[in-house]
């Protein structure tokens, strides 16, 4: 019924044809797959959860230059300044912002002595006071926040208080509740700092880190010349912000530069940019791969019928349906495209060893060959099928005129 | 003859339009994404200090202690810069940071703008040579001496004194007067190898302060610090005491000589320093690495760009397999023409000839329609993704590489087919007509 013999026969008569065909779907299938597959990993990488109100959530930068100035006391105005404008939620002045590849990490230390001491994966650090959990939009599932007369302002070496993700309690005490647990930085006994409660997700700011899920918030309000401050607004009001603050602070006090207010979500789309570039640029080529190549073997159909007239109309005159004619340049795809299929999904797993060994990529599942293959015998089916039909549409009497 | 095989092509051509714009088609889409992600490629990759690559050397030490870091960071600590001055040997050398302050004139309408500023030693100019519109780099006694003195690019020059002369003049830094001795010219290596600390691709400062003056005004660090062990850092004198490291330190070093001479005092250096409690990892030691070896070890290029360069390399070679297949089809279709032609008397190497420049024809055409394919998707990219401008344009040799490589590709994948038909026996064709 399918004819295969007498097709494989035919493929071995004129060889360089098929095994051009073959070439180009080996070839094709170990692109398609490793490309894909970094598509898929990059985007997966993208569509991970801050576990923050990204639009709403702004920020922008403070830089006093007046020698006067007592960082101090002017941190604590600025905040009330902002907080007291309309259309402001929340605000805090903070470490840095969440995913703008820029800011403070560190690592912890616990345990109640040297010998017992355990290390801690490194973490992301907030510093911020108690309305960074409203300002970052961040939900609380264990323990509390801070109290407002907990929260210091000054320098980094007043901090005595944590709130931790969960991601972070998870990994550094597994299941055991991390309420109540004292963290140091380096030595046992060095800035003792207890963890009073669990957000559910807060992420940090470097999105290439393994440190990203692990972010914690410090109950210290920085004070220097330069602060950063995290604003979350109704996204409507956030343009007359970007005007209403700075005006504010500079009738407060001109001697200082103002700058910022970009959102969250604009910083994730710079912070991603590389990768959305790579996945784009990918995912052009795969798309103009499977073009070209079932252009290609259109043409190569095409140019088969021309040459096969006599034998399809001797085919049709000696009883063989216009099904059958179609079925036959299908199979014979279906053949070239399983063979070069299967050795191409092997180059394909080759090839994803040699990129994950140089260029540290992930290993290759299989998923991706097997998956294109099946989508190459898809696409090659309509390729091959318009030109048979019009192979099979060929009049016998072709056949018997000019032999 | 040449032109007269390009005629027959162009015949050839036009008798079978949609088989060479299949053609053309599939090798300028190869084309143009080789181009394309190579173009990135190469822009990124550029040696910024040309032929001064070997004489430009990045210093780093190994100061920490054992169990800390494992490998050098590209970064020192102050005290080491402070000491490393203090040598002879190297041509030029500075020492560096980034901060940023606040500027202003002695015009009160001029609102305060915060400007990236890097703080440096007069050598820098010279060493990265930086060229300057008016006057120069400040005296080297203000290296040791301290000194209000500042260096101002082109565009400072233009916002903060409408792009005059302003050399003598003095502009506000934090509000202090600092006495203005040069304007440079537009200048902004890329990568800016100088510090890959604050990104390889963004804009280089536009004002430059004496690093002399960091212990007295205090500049911030803009950049990282990177500490391997606790300390307790309050003050500025604190962080300058202290082992984090935050400085940059380049050396110029001509000759090989030079190069040894000065390895050999670095060494001295660590084990001076070993005496006084420093420097306790077994491996300690000073590097020095020209700006060839620095790029690559700081991966400026990054990895995804080799990925595309490679996956678009086999892609060129899926469509140029895909040229072939067509090719054979198209002339193997004119063998009876061919055949005719042989039998009157051309030559094997005639029809050959012929095949392959008709080939060249295409693979030309493929390549300049692939220049505009790349071109365009270097536009759509840089648009829609903000690349920096030096990645996103087309590189002025790309003009010549591009229809290069198509019409060599074409070539190679014609000869098979060209060979095919030319070696065929006329008398076959010549039977059945």
């Amino acid at each position: 019924m399918l004819q295969i013999r007498p097709i494989i026969s035919m493929l071995m008569r004129s060889k360089s044809g098929p095994i051009l065909l073959l070439v180009q779907i080996i070839l094709s299938v170990a692109i398609v797959a490793n490309a894909s597959f970094i598509i898929t990993e990059r985007v997966s990488l993208m569509s991970r959860e801050s576990g923050i109100a990204e639009s709403e959530v702004f920020d922008l930068d403070i830089y006093n230059f007046d020698d006067g100035m007592d960082p101090v006391s002017q941190t604590k105005r600025d905040i009330e300044i902002i907080r007291n404008l309309e259309g402001v939620k929340a605000a805090t002045v903070s470490s840095m912002t969440p995913l703008s590849g820029g800011g403070w990490a560190s690592n912890f230390s616990y345990g109640t002595s040297k010998e017992d001491r355990v290390d801690a994966a490194n973490a992301p650090l907030y510093y911020g006071d108690e309305q960074m959990i409203a300002t970052l939009g961040l939900k609380l599932i264990e323990g509390r926040n801070f109290y407002p007369d907990e929260v210091l302002t000054g320098g980094s070496e007043l901090a005595s208080l944590l709130i931790v993700s969960k991601a972070y309690a998870q990994e550094t005490f597994g299941d055991e509740s991390p309420i109540g647990k004292v963290m140091y930085r380096g030595e046992i006994g060095n800035q003792p700092m207890k963890i009073i409660g669990v957000v559910e997700r807060l992420q940090g700011a470097w999105v290439d880190n393994n440190n990203l899920e692990r972010g914690m918030i410090i109950n210290v309000e920085l004070a220097a010349a330069f602060n950063r401050i995290l604003v979350r607004a109704d996204e409507e009001a956030i343009v007359g912000l970007k005007e209403a603050i700075p005006a504010a602070l500079h009738k407060e006090n001109p001697n200082r530069v103002v700058r910022g207010f970009t959102t969250i979500s604009e910083h994730r789309n710079i912070v991603y940019r590389d990768h959305e570039l790579m996945a784009t640029v990918l995912s052009m080529m795969v798309v103009l791969l499977l073009l070209i190549t079932s252009l290609g073997l259109a043409g190569m159909v095409m140019f088969n019928i021309e040459r096969r007239t006599k034998q399809i109309g001797t085919r049709r005159a000696l009883g063989a349906k216009k099904r059958d004619i179609v079925s036959f340049f299908l199979v014979e795809n279906y053949l070239i495209c399983i063979t070069g299929g299967v050795i191409g999904g092997l180059i394909a797993v080759q090839l994803g060893q040699q990129l994950m060994a140089l260029y540290s990529l992930p290993k290759l599942e299989l998923f991706y060959p097997i998956a294109t293959v099946a989508g190459l015998l898809v696409l090659t089916t309509f390729a091959v099928i318009f030109p048979a039909q019009k192979a099979a549409k060929i009049s016998p009497a072709t056949a018997t005129r000019s032999v | 003859m040449f032109f007269y095989y390009l005629d027959l092509a162009w015949r050839s051509i036009k008798k079978t339009p949609f088989l060479s714009l299949l053609m053309v088609l599939a090798i300028s889409i190869g084309i143009g994404i080789t181009i394309t992600t190579l173009n990135v490629y190469k822009m990124a990759s550029i040696n910024p200090a040309g032929e001064r690559s070997s004489q430009l050397f990045a210093l780093r030490l190994m100061s920490q202690d054992n169990d800390t870091w494992e490998r050098l960071t590209p970064q020192i600590t102050y005290q080491d810069a402070y000491n490393l001055r203090k040598s002879t040997i190297p041509v030029r050398q500075t020492a560096m940071f980034r901060t940023g302050l606040a500027v202003q004139t002695e015009d009160p309408n001029f609102s305060p703008i915060l400007e990236g500023v890097r703080v440096i030693d007069s050598d820098f100019f010279g060493l990265f040579e930086v060229p300057f519109v008016y006057g120069g780099p400040w005296d080297k006694q203000v290296d040791s001496e301290g000194g209000y003195k500042v260096v101002i690019s082109e565009e400072i020059n233009q916002k903060a004194f409408g792009g005059v002369n302003s050399v003598g003049k003095s502009i506000l830094l934090n509000r202090k007067p600092y006495q203005v001795v040069g304007v440079t010219a537009q200048w902004n290596p890329s990568p800016k190898y100088y510090d890959v600390n604050n990104g390889a691709f963004n804009d280089s400062e536009q004002i430059f302060v004496p690093f002399s003056l960091a212990p007295i005004e205090e500049y911030e660090s803009w950049g990282n610090n990177n500490s391997w062990r606790h300390e307790d850092i309050r003050t500025y004198s604190d962080k300058l005491a202290s082992e984090m490291h935050w400085n940059q330190y380049w050396v110029e070093l001509d000759t090989p000589a030079k190069q040894q001479e000065y390895q050999e005092w670095l060494s001295r250096y660590v084990e001076q320093q070993q005496r006084l409690g420093r420097f306790k990892h077994p491996e300690a030691h000073g590097d020095i690495s020209d700006v060839d070896k620095w790029l690559k070890e700081h991966n400026v290029v990054p990895e995804d760009n080799k990925v595309l360069v490679g996956l678009s390399v086999l892609f060129l070679v899926v469509c140029l397999v895909n040229m072939l297949g067509l090719l054979l089809a198209k002339f193997l279709k004119r063998a009876p023409e061919v055949g005719v032609r042989r039998a009157i008397g051309a030559s094997r190497l005639q029809i050959f000839s012929q095949h392959i420049v008709e080939v060249g024809v295409i693979g030309f055409c493929g390549g300049a329609l692939g220049l505009l394919w790349a071109w365009g998707a270097l536009y759509v990219l840089s648009s829609k993704f903000d690349l920096e401008q030096s990645l996103a344009q087309l590189d002025q040799s790309m003009w010549l590489i591009a229809p290069m490589i198509a019409v060599s590709a074409a070539i190679i994948a014609g000869l098979y087919p060209a060979w095919r038909i030319c070696s065929t026996n006329p008398s076959i064709y010549l039977k059945s007509q």
